[in-house]
C-alpha cells in the first residue's frame, strides 16, 4: 500500500530539516534512516527502554513512540549535537566515573543528564534514580551511571 | 514492530477533531501524548483506517482555578502536571499520584485526557480522578457533556466515550481532606499489580468523619471502595474498621490473572495496601499535612 507522504520542517541538532514522511515513520526511524543519525538507538520499540530517548524543545522523549509527523516544527536534539573537538562535559563525567560498558544506553543517559542540568535543580542521588528511571542499562547496575550524572551536573563547566 | 499504515490528519482544534472522528466513524484515533497508542500501532494490537493528531490545538493544557475547582485541560502533561504550583498547593494527591506514572521521558509527552480516554484499568491518573471526584468534559459534534469519573469507566480500556467523543477537560473540586498512596509494581516505573488512594476528613481528635477508597489494578476498572469507605466513617481507623475495609474491598474487587500477577495474589495484596495506605494518611494528620 502507497502512503501518502507529509512534508516535514523541524530543526534537528540546530540545521533546518526538511522531508516527506510517511506517517507511520517514528521519529527514531526518521532520524536514523532518513536523516542517517544512528547515534540515536533502537530498543524494545513500544516505550519501555529508553534507548531512543532524545531532546523535543528541550525535554527528554522516546523517539520510538512519537511520530515523525508529529515533529513537524519542532527542535529535535540527539547525541551527535554533543560533537566537537573535545569531549562534552558529559562525555567526560561518564568517561571519568566509567558510567558505560557496551555504550548502547550512553546517548539516552547522556542526553537525559543535558535535559536535566537545563532544568538547573540541585538533585539529590535518591531523587536522580527517579529522573534517570526511563532508560534501561543491562551492563553497568547504574552506580557508575549515578557517579557520573552526579558529576556532570556539579561541574563548573 | 512498525505500525500499518494509516492516514495522518491534524486537527486545529476539538470542533476539527470530532468532525474528523465523526467522518470515520469508529475507525480513527486521536493522537494525544501518544505514550500509550503508540505501542499499540507499533505493536499493530490497533490498525485504525487514521490518526488524528491533536496535539496542535491551543489552549486545551491549561492548569488553572476557577471557582473552587482546579481545571485541567486534556492535554496537559503529566509533567507539567507535577510541577504545577496548582496542583501542588489544591491536589497533592495528584501531584503525589502522577509521579508514579511511566518515567520522565513518558511523562513529557502523556496526557491527563489521553489517559482517561484509553482507561488502563491500572492506570494511576484514572483512579486520581475517582478518588478526588472528577468531573470529565467531552465534546462530541453536537455539543459538550460533563461525566463524573465514577461514571466514565466501564471496564479494561473502555469508558462512555462515544466514536466520535474527545476528552478536553477535567476538573477536580478542592477538598481539604488529607490524602495518601501507595501502590505495588514489580519494577519501578512498571504497571502496577495493585494501587489504593485514601482521602479522609478529621474529625475531632483522632477521628475521621468521611473517608473515601478507591482501589486501582483490581477489578476490570478502577473503582471507588463504597462499602469500605463506609466501613472507615465516623471511625477512628482502629484495627477492627481497618480490617473490615480491607475485606470490603476485597469482596467489591474482581481481580484477574495477568502477566504481572494473579488474581489470588492481587487479593492478597488488596487488605495488605489498604491499611498501608490509611497508616500512611495517619501519619500525614498527625505531620499536620492535607
Amino acid at each position: 500500500m502507497t502512503q501518502t507522504l507529509i512534508d516535514v520542517r523541524l530543526t534537528v541538532n540546530g540545521e533546518p530539516v526538511e522531508r516527506a514522511v510517511e506517517p507511520r515513520r517514528s521519529l527514531v526511524d526518521f532520524l536514523r534512516h532518513d536523516l542517517g543519525l544512528t547515534g540515536t538507538h533502537v530498543g524494545c520499540e513500544q516505550g519501555v527502554c529508553g534507548m531512543c530517548t532524545v531532546l523535543l524543545d528541550g525535554e527528554p522523549i522516546k523517539s520510538c513512540i512519537m511520530l515523525a509527523v508529529q515533529a513537524d516544527g519542532a527542535e529535535i536534539t540527539t547525541i551527535e549535537a554533543l560533537n566537537g573537538e573535545e569531549l562534552h562535559p558529559a562525555q567526560r563525567a561518564f568517561k571519568e566515573a566509567h558510567g558505560l560498558q557496551c555504550g548502547y544506553c550512553t546517548p539516552a543517559f547522556i542526553l537525559t543528564s543535558v535535559a536535566l542540568r537545563e532544568r538547573g535543580l540541585d538533585i539529590p542521588r535518591e531523587e536522580l534514580k527517579e529522573e534517570l528511571a526511563g532508560v534501561l542499562c543491562r551492563c553497568t547496575g547504574y552506580q557508575n551511571i549515578l557517579t557520573a550524572v552526579e558529576t556532570y551536573l556539579a561541574a563548573d563547566d | 514492530m512498525k505500525p500499518a499504515p494509516f492516514a495522518y490528519e491534524r486537527a486545529a482544534s476539538a470542533d476539527e477533531a470530532v468532525a474528523m472522528l465523526d467522518r470515520y466513524q469508529g475507525d480513527a484515533r486521536l493522537l494525544a501524548g501518544g505514550q500509550s497508542l503508540v505501542p499499540l500501532l507499533n505493536m499493530r494490537l490497533m490498525q485504525p483506517e487514521a490518526v488524528i493528531d491533536v496535539n496542535r490545538i491551543p489552549d486545551l493544557d491549561g492548569v488553572r482555578e476557577d471557582n473552587g475547582h482546579v481545571r485541567i485541560g486534556a492535554l496537559a502533561r503529566y509533567s507539567a502536571i507535577e510541577w504545577s504550583p496548582i496542583v501542588g498547593a489544591r491536589l497533592p494527591l495528584l501531584s503525589e499520584i502522577v509521579r508514579y506514572i511511566g518515567d520522565r521521558q513518558v511523562r513529557t509527552r502523556g496526557t491527563i485526557g489521553g489517559s482517561l480516554a484509553h482507561a488502563d484499568p491500572t492506570g494511576e491518573m484514572a483512579l486520581a480522578a475517582l478518588a478526588l471526584d472528577a468531573t470529565i468534559v467531552v465534546q462530541s459534534p453536537t455539543g459538550t457533556r460533563e461525566i463524573a469519573a465514577r461514571d466514565f469507566f466501564l471496564g479494561p480500556y473502555f469508558t462512555v466515550l462515544e466514536p466520535a467523543d474527545m476528552v478536553v477537560e477535567v476538573r477536580f473540586p478542592h477538598h481539604t481532606m488529607v490524602t495518601a498512596f501507595a501502590e505495588h509494581a514489580r519494577r519501578h516505573g512498571d504497571f502496577c499489580v495493585i494501587s489504593v488512594a485514601a482521602l479522609g476528613e478529621p474529625d475531632g481528635d483522632a477521628g475521621w468523619k468521611t473517608v473515601r477508597l478507591a482501589v486501582g489494578g483490581a477489578s476490570h476498572r478502577p473503582f471507588v471502595a463504597d462499602e469500605a469507605s463506609a466501613a472507615l466513617s465516623n471511625t477512628a481507623l482502629e484495627p477492627d474498621a481497618v480490617e473490615a475495609a480491607g475485606a470490603a474491598c476485597v469482596e467489591a474487587a474482581e481481580p484477574s490473572d495477568d502477566i504481572r500477577a494473579s488474581a489470588d495474589y492481587r487479593a492478597h495484596l488488596l487488605p495488605i495496601y489498604v491499611r498501608r495506605v490509611l497508616d500512611q494518611m495517619k501519619a500525614r494528620r498527625s505531620q499536620g499535612a492535607t
